[in-house]
């Protein structure tokens, strides 16, 4: 294999380890918004919370953060309910401006209790069999990231058989695809907004239980991360789950493959230069289905 | 007397520098009226265009850079930087505008968003220019005499000058809007945006005007804010929560209105700055809170709300 090959498949390999979680936060971010045409602000702070929850549990118990996630995920996906119920869905008469400026009012008070609570510092989650990256077939592959991969597509396939399968899911599908007709169907759509809300939730905690050991963590990480995840549901179109994880690994490989052939330093502005021309050229996503 | 009172208003707002001499009293004063004109720059495009930009960051920080590059420099004195900085900042509201405007309604403030990362990561990488994430530091403004006695720029009194006219200017800015035609054409178009093109508006050409008209009254008070604190980097002055503090003063303290911006200024940044003058960090969480009680209890603002009240109109 020539260097040049091998910097390729390494470069492609780390961008779809990395993007199989923006996928993950992305699909949280748009179940939310295609149930309830929410643009959730705060969705970078659920993942910022879910990294801290992980943290915690490893320096303060010494619970190996991946194993913290059977406990973290359950509980922010009540806690998300719980949000819904009582915070956002007085709101929702008020129209999408308003819910977004009210999300917005979300994340900046989510995010600086955390920095009030733990300071601005950068902090790093070590695990002790981390040191050594695997290297199957020559390329390097470090384990926290490998075992996150693994994770979130169990994750995401326990999803698609949720919304696939089961009662509940067709109903979220349902609303999301039509709330009145749904609600004439016999679905309570206010149970389904709330239950979703709990998996958008859950989901973006999930990405973030899995992410703690690959990435810096700190109270505002949450501003980066929710814009990311705009731009992986702008290239997948907003509403569509297929499209949110099919964004967030083309998110990721691009920043890779940025970061290698461009330059570190511009790689996420390639994103966001994407993600502007999306917006004005294909505002349904690249690989959507127009949809009013 | 309904005319006399905001001059005399005015003159009480620059004669307190007179007899406050408390150097953190004037300190909030400064903070508190360079966020009012923030406050109202957004609130032309925000509150009576109805296009919600989540990317001013963007015009302050070009602002504050362009006054701080052109005294490093070029010795150009920052007062004429400032203004500089305000006309960069119109400048490059053109473009952007032109894109943005394509887009309406959360689509536009995401694509704001976007804009705003882009400009802050170039400047964070574009060392030459802006000395990357070390930022640019003055050390000393240059002597100015003032009737014959020369300013001392280690006190406070004098930029409380300075941002109180720039204040002013800005409130007689938007007074002067509010009666325009452009500002009829807008009301419009955010009533409602197709019957406004219907009946003959250029709603892109309205929309990008004002922007513009945002834009430099942004950066005049990014300028004012390299002045000021004699220090800039891209994590103070090209920060998304940046932006969405201009949002959140004009929405607390009431959209559409000029008095709006000023009530939310005093009482957001009031709250905040005793905050981190005891704590460091976390200031912003009264941000979130009161948008969040705004939002839900009191979607006209606070100064909406007691107009309201004081006019007896239910």
């Amino acid at each position: 294999m020539t260097a040049a090959m091998e910097t390729l498949i390494q470069s492609l390999v780390n961008g779809v380890l990395t993007g199989s979680l923006y996928a993950m936060i992305g699909v949280g971010l748009t179940v939310i918004f295609g149930v309830m045409r929410i643009i959730n602000l705060a969705h970078g702070e659920m993942v910022m919370l879910g990294m801290f929850s992980a943290y915690w549990s490893y320096t303060l118990w010494k619970i190996d953060s991946f194993l913290s996630a059977i406990v973290w995920v359950p509980l922010f996906f009540l806690a998300g309910m719980l949000a819904y119920r009582y915070l956002v869905r007085a709101i929702m008469p008020g129209g999408e401006l308003n819910t977004l400026l009210y999300t917005a009012g979300m994340s900046l008070l989510i995010a600086n209790v955390a920095l009030f609570a733990w300071t601005g510092d950068y902090r790093t989650l070590n695990l002790p069999y981390a040191v050594e990256p695997l290297h199957p077939f020559g390329i390097a592959v470090p384990v926290p990231l490998a075992i996150a991969f693994g994770l979130a597509a169990l994750i995401t396939a326990a999803l698609y058989v949720f919304l696939a399968r089961t009662d509940t899911g067709r109903a979220v599908r349902a609303t999301s695809q039509n709330p009145e007709a749904a609600a004439l169907m016999g679905i309570n759509v206010e149970r389904i907004a709330m239950i979703t809300f709990g998996l958008g939730t859950a989901l973006a905690a999930a990405a973030g239980v899995l992410l703690v050991p690959s990435l810096y963590l700190y109270p505002t990480v949450g501003e980066i991360l929710v814009v990311k995840c705009f731009v992986i549901v702008v290239l997948g179109g907003l509403g569509s789950i297929p499209g949110a994880i099919a964004g967030g690994i083309l998110l990721g490989v691009i920043e890779s493959f940025g970061a290698v052939y461009v330059s570190v330093a511009y790689k996420d502005t390639i994103g966001f230069i994407m993600f502007l021309l999306v917006l004005l050229f294909r505002p349904q996503g690249l690989f959507g289905a127009a949809r009013s | 007397m309904k005319r006399v009172l905001p001059v005399i208003a005015a003159l009480l707002l620059l004669a307190i520098p007179l007899g406050v001499s408390n150097q953190f009293l004037l300190h909030l004063g400064i903070t508190v009226l360079m966020w009012t004109i923030l406050g109202l720059a957004w609130n032309l495009l925000g509150g009576y265009a109805g296009q919600v930009s989540f990317g001013h960051a963007t015009f302050f920080g070009i602002g504050a850079y362009t006054t701080m590059i052109l005294y490093l420099s070029f010795r150009l004195a920052p007062w004429y930087g400032m203004a500089l900085g305000g006309v960069l900042g119109a400048l490059f509201s053109l473009p952007i505008g032109l894109i943005c405007f394509r887009l309406r309604g959360p689509y536009f403030s995401l694509a704001t968003l976007a804009v705003a990362e882009i400009i802050r990561l170039v400047a964070l990488n574009w060392e030459s220019l802006t000395n990357g994430p070390v930022g640019l530091l003055i050390t000393s403004l240059p002597q100015v005499t003032v009737f014959g006695a020369a300013i001392n720029w280690e006190r406070k009194e004098p930029f409380f000058v300075i941002v109180a006219v720039l204040a002013l200017c800005a409130m007689l800015a938007a007074y002067l809007f509010t009666r325009s035609r452009l500002g009829s054409y807008l009301t419009a178009i955010r009533e409602d945006e197709d019957a406004a093109e219907a009946i003959g508006i250029d709603t892109t050409r309205s929309k990008v005007t004002v922007l513009a008209l945002s834009a430099f009254l942004t950066g005049l008070a990014g300028g004012f804010y390299g002045l000021y604190f004699r220090y800039v980097d891209p994590d103070a002055v090209f920060l998304i929560s940046l932006s969405v503090e201009m949002v959140f003063i004009a929405v607390v303290g009431g959209l559409r209105t000029i008095a709006g911006p000023v009530v939310g200024a005093i009482f957001l940044t009031t709250i905040a700055e005793l905050f981190r003058e005891r704590f460091m960090v976390g200031h912003l969480i009264f941000y979130g809170l009161f948008m969040m009680l705004v939002i839900r209890f009191l979607p006209e603002g606070i100064w909406g709300r007691a107009l309201r009240i004081l006019t007896g109109r239910r």
